[in-house]
C-alpha cells in the first residue's frame, strides 16, 4: 500500500534537483550577461579589490569572467558537465565570497556603521546590494551548488558527466 | 559487514572525484577558450594590453556630499569625510585642477565658449552622453578613446581651458579621460575636473542636450 510513497518522494527530489540546476543555469546566464553587456563597468568594480597589480591580468579576469559564467550557465541549463561546471562555479564563487566580505568589512571599520547597513556594488551583476543579502544569497548558491555536485539533478539533462566513470 | 560495504565504496568515490576533477579541467579549459574568444568577437570587448586607469588606483569617496544621509547617488554608502577636499588634494598630485558646480556655470556662460576657447567633454559612455549632456560638450569615452581622438584632440589642442566631467559621485572617468588627455600631449594646466558631474548639473536645473553634439534639443532637466 505504500509502495508508492518512496518513488514519488524520489521523483519530487530529482525534479527539484533538476529545478535548481535550470534555477542555477538562469542565475549565471544572466549575471553573467550583465557583466559582459558592459564589461568597462565589471572591470571598474573589479578594480576596488585591488586583487591584482598588473592591468592586462585585470583586464583579462574582467573580459573572461563574465563569459565564463555565462558558460558554465549554460551547461547547467542543458546538462552538460553538470558536476564539472557546479565543482568550477564552487569554486570562483567560495573565494570572491570572502572578496566580497572583506571589502564589506573595510566599508564597516572606514564608516563605523553596522555591517549589515553596509551596501554597495560588488560586481555580481546584481547591482547596488546590502552585504547581509548578498552574503545570503551566495550561501544559498554555494549549498545548491553543492548539491549539483553531489550528483543530483540528472534527469533532462543531456550529458551529465563529460567524462563517464567505467564502474557505472 | 556495514564497514565492509563502507571500505569496498571509497575506492569508487575516490574515482568518482577523479572524474569530477577530469570534468571541471575539461570545463575551464574550454570555458576559458569560448570567454577570451567571445570578448575578442564582443563589440564591447575589452583590450587586454590597453591601461584603462592611468589615474591608478579608484577613488572611493564621492566628489558631491551624499544628499540625504549615508548614501550617495550610486546607493552604496559614502564616507564620512569631506570629500571635495580629498578629491582636490587628489587631483592637484596630479596636475590637474578641480572645479565646483559654480565655475562650471561661468565657464558654461564665458564668451570664450562660443568661439571654442573654454570646451566641456563629457567623459561617460554613449549612451548616457546620448540621454542627456551639458549643451555643447564633447563626447569622450575615456575606454573607448580611439574613437573620439579624431575630433578630441584637435579641440583640446585649440583650447585655452577643457573642463572634464562625468556622473559626479563616485564616478572618476573624468579624471581618468582628463589624465588620458594630458598624457596625449594637453597641458595639464588647461584640463578642469568638474566633480560634480552631469548629476549636479541636472539637479541645479541646468539645460542638457538630447542626442549628437550641437543637435539643437537643448531641455531643462524634468521637461
Amino acid at each position: 500500500m505504500n509502495t508508492g510513497q518512496p518513488n514519488t518522494k524520489r521523483i519530487a527530489l530529482n525534479l527539484s534537483a533538476v529545478l535548481v540546476r535550470w534555477l542555477l543555469g538562469a542565475a549565471f546566464l544572466y549575471t553573467g550577461l550583465s557583466k559582459a553587456l558592459h564589461p568597462v563597468d565589471f572591470l571598474k568594480l573589479l578594480r576596488q579589490y585591488d586583487l591584482v597589480q598588473s592591468y592586462w591580468l585585470l583586464n583579462s579576469i574582467a573580459a573572461a569572467l563574465p563569459w565564463f559564467e555565462i558558460f558554465c550557465g549554460l551547461l547547467l541549463l542543458a546538462g552538460i558537465a553538470v558536476r564539472g561546471a557546479a565543482l568550477t562555479l564552487t569554486a570562483m564563487l567560495v573565494p570572491f565570497t570572502v572578496l566580497v566580505f572583506h571589502r564589506a568589512l573595510a566599508i564597516q571599520s572606514a564608516l563605523g556603521i553596522a555591517f549589515c547597513a553596509v551596501k554597495f556594488d560588488c560586481g555580481c551583476g546584481t547591482g547596488v546590494e546590502f552585504i547581509c543579502h548578498k552574503l545570503l544569497e551566495n550561501f544559498l548558491l554555494i549549498l545548491m551548488l553543492g548539491w549539483l555536485l553531489a550528483g543530483h539533478g540528472r534527469q533532462f539533462s543531456l550529458r551529465f558527466d563529460l567524462i563517464k566513470s567505467k564502474s557505472r | 559487514m556495514k564497514d565492509d560495504s563502507i571500505r569496498s565504496q571509497a575506492p569508487g568515490r575516490r574515482s568518482a572525484a577523479k572524474y569530477v576533477l577530469l570534468d571541471a579541467a575539461l570545463v575551464v579549459v574550454i570555458g576559458a577558450v569560448f570567454a577570451f574568444a567571445a570578448n575578442r568577437v564582443s563589440p564591447r570587448g575589452l583590450a587586454l594590453t590597453r591601461n584603462y586607469f592611468p589615474a591608478g588606483t579608484g577613488r572611493l569617496v564621492s566628489a558631491t556630499p551624499p544628499a540625504a544621509g549615508l548614501h550617495n547617488a550610486a546607493g552604496t554608502n559614502s564616507l564620512p569625510v569631506d570629500p571635495t577636499q580629498l578629491l582636490a588634494a587628489e587631483l592637484k598630485e596630479k596636475g590637474l585642477q578641480l572645479v565646483d558646480g559654480t565655475q562650471a556655470v561661468q565657464l558654461f556662460h564665458d564668451p570664450r565658449f562660443k568661439q571654442n576657447t573654454v570646451v566641456f567633454v563629457d567623459a561617460r559612455d554613449e549612451q548616457h552622453y546620448r540621454e542627456g549632456h551639458i549643451p555643447g560638450a564633447y563626447e569622450f569615452d575615456p575606454y573607448r578613446p580611439e574613437k573620439y581622438f579624431d575630433t578630441v584632440l584637435p579641440v583640446c589642442q585649440a583650447a585655452e581651458q577643457i573642463v572634464v566631467y562625468c556622473n559626479g559621485g563616485d564616478c572618476d572617468d573624468s579624471e581618468t579621460a582628463a589624465i588620458l588627455l594630458r598624457d596625449v600631449g594637453i597641458p595639464g594646466p588647461k584640463l578642469l575636473v568638474y566633480g560634480g558631474g552631469i548629476t549636479e548639473w541636472t539637479t541645479n536645473g541646468l539645460p542638457v542636450e538630447i542626442g549628437g553634439r550641437n543637435s539643437g534639443d537643448v531641455r531643462k532637466p524634468g521637461k
